[in-house]
Parts: C-alpha cells; structure tokens; sequence
C-alpha cells in the first residue's frame, strides 16, 4: 500500500499547493491510493499527471476538476521590495522554505526553489507578494524539479517537528518535569488545570 | 558513530539573483565556517559579512551557532520600508486594502 503511495506521489508535481485540498503531494497521493481522492484534483499536474495517474491505477483518465483550479504554467511569487515590512508570515507559510529573510529583515523569494503554490498570498499583511509567470526555460514543472520539491518539503517538515520535539523539552526541563516521560502527565495536567482555574476568575 | 560530516548550505538572496551554496563541513561546525568555506562573497561582493545579518531558516543566528545536518546559513539584507511609517500611511488610507483576485479560499 505504501508502496503505491510513492508511486502515486513520484507522478504528483509536489508543489504542495493544497489546490486538490490535501496538505500536500503526498497526502493526496495517500488519499488517491485509498480510493477517497479522484486522480483529477491536481491543476499544476494537469492533464499530463492525469493521464499518468490513470495509466499507473489502470484506470480511464479523466478531465481536470476545475473546482480546484485551472491547469497553467508554473508562477513563481515575487516580494515588493519596497511594502514588505519583514513580519516572516509568508516564511511560515512556504512549505519547501523557498523565502529567505527574517523577522524585520527583507524577505526574498529564491525563484528557482518557489513552487507557485500560493501560500504566501494570504498570509501578507501587506499584499506585497504576487505571482508572475516563470521564465520560459523555467515555466514547466519537470521531474527534477518535482524531486527538490519533494526533498525540501519533507525536510522542512522534519526540521519543523524536530523543533516542535526540542521546545517540548526545553519547557519540561524548565518546568523540573525533566522525569515525566509525556506531556499527558499529572504533573502537567495539574499544571493546566490551576491555569484554567486562574482563567475563570475575572479581572477586576 | 555517527558520520563526521555534515551537509549544509550558504544563502543569499537579491530580487534579481539568489544563490544557495552546498558546503561540507565538520559535525560541530559554525555559520562562521560555513560562511567561510562557501566563498559567497565572490558570487555577492556587496555583501558585508562583518554587519550583515545572519541565521538559519528565517531565525537570527549568530557567527558562532552551530549548523545542524541540512541547515540552511542565510544572510539577511535590511527592510527597504519602515513597517512602523508603512503602517500610519495604512491607517490613513482609512479602508483596508483589499486582497488581490489571485488569492483563494483555502
């Protein structure tokens, strides 16, 4: 099964863009092996990814749902230098980290790793990102470039869990629980419930 | 035992031009190293190590922060625009500014 899952996913364009409503390549992949995604929610894949799903699955390839979207060359973002007001939200959102900067410092969109996903768009206080057409030699998806993708995605995803993981234990060391072996623990949950008690009283 | 080395890369980013740099360097190494090691200072002579500012992946580091497998070292370039100025010209526009038709529902 798992199997078929990379399979699936080695044919997905990995932008990770969440237009077929999955949180990404490989979550659709997964959900089109187990039969509850169709293999026509992928608009950067289009009709070609289509057509590839359909002969890997056996299956009759179908037209794009345009409910997700329509098929279209590759965008990349692109920051207005001038408006961007270094708040780090569109860094937050880029799931394959291609947005160098730091809070209160410039951020710049590395063209070559961006995905066209738009994800960054809504999160700008600002408005200052927007979508341009690649240049031609850029402008499709191929699968070298399918397969950074893939590797910066997961890597981020990792990095992101890891730090997750490393906070947990700097805040249980602090709070002298460096013994409790989960966070469910009574220690902590004491911890939560005089929180929640403190809460209820109101403020003068 | 773990492997000695360690593979991490060197960025810096224009509008015009970004590069990221693939360096190896020792388990325990610094940005400073890889700064170092990555030579991208020939490809950006603009770039003034000693004031600029830099970290890994969006978070501020110093010259002496130690690299974990696959970080990414990042220099920094400043804000063109004062957020606090950019946000009084906001506030005396008065409406909000609306979000480009590009943007979707998620």
């Amino acid at each position: 099964m798992s199997d078929l899952v990379d399979q699936i996913d080695a044919l997905l364009p990995q932008t990770q863009c969440q237009r077929c409503t999955y949180f990404d390549c490989y979550e659709y992949a997964n959900a089109i092996a187990n039969g509850e995604a169709e293999i026509n929610q992928c608009p950067p894949g289009g009709d070609e990814v289509i057509a590839s799903l359909a002969q890997l699955l056996g299956r009759n390839a179908l037209p794009l749902n345009t409910d997700h979207g329509a098929h279209q060359l590759r965008h990349v973002a692109v920051i207005d230098e001038t408006t961007c007001i270094g708040c780090a939200r569109c860094i937050t959102a880029c799931p394959v980290d291609a947005i160098l900067g730091a809070f209160k410092l410039m951020h710049t969109v590395i063209a070559e790793e961006c995905t066209g996903c738009e994800l960054c768009l809504p999160p700008c206080p600002v408005d200052c990102i927007v979508m341009r057409t690649a240049p031609p030699e850029s402008a499709v998806i191929d699968a070298a470039r399918a397969s950074r993708a893939r590797i910066r995605h997961r890597f981020r995803e990792e990095r992101l869990a890891r730090m997750e993981r490393e906070t947990d234990e700097r805040l249980r060391a602090k709070a002298g629980m460096s013994d409790q072996k989960t966070p469910t623990s009574d220690a902590v949950k004491d911890a939560v419930q005089r929180a929640l008690s403190r809460k209820k009283t109101p403020r003068e | 035992m773990a492997e000695s080395k360690i593979q991490v890369e060197v960025a810096y980013a224009r509008p015009d031009r970004q590069e990221i740099l693939a360096v190896e360097l020792e388990r325990g190494a610094t940005v400073a190293d890889a700064i170092r090691l990555s030579r991208i200072g020939n490809s950006f002579p603009e770039i003034d190590i000693a004031n600029a500012s830099i970290g890994v992946f969006g978070k501020r580091g110093t010259m002496a922060t130690v690299l974990n497998p696959g970080d990414r070292v990042e220099i920094y370039r400043p804000l063109v625009a004062d957020p606090k100025q950019a946000r009084r010209q906001r506030a005396a526009r008065g409406t909000p500014k609306r979000r480009s038709q590009t943007t979707r529902e998620r």
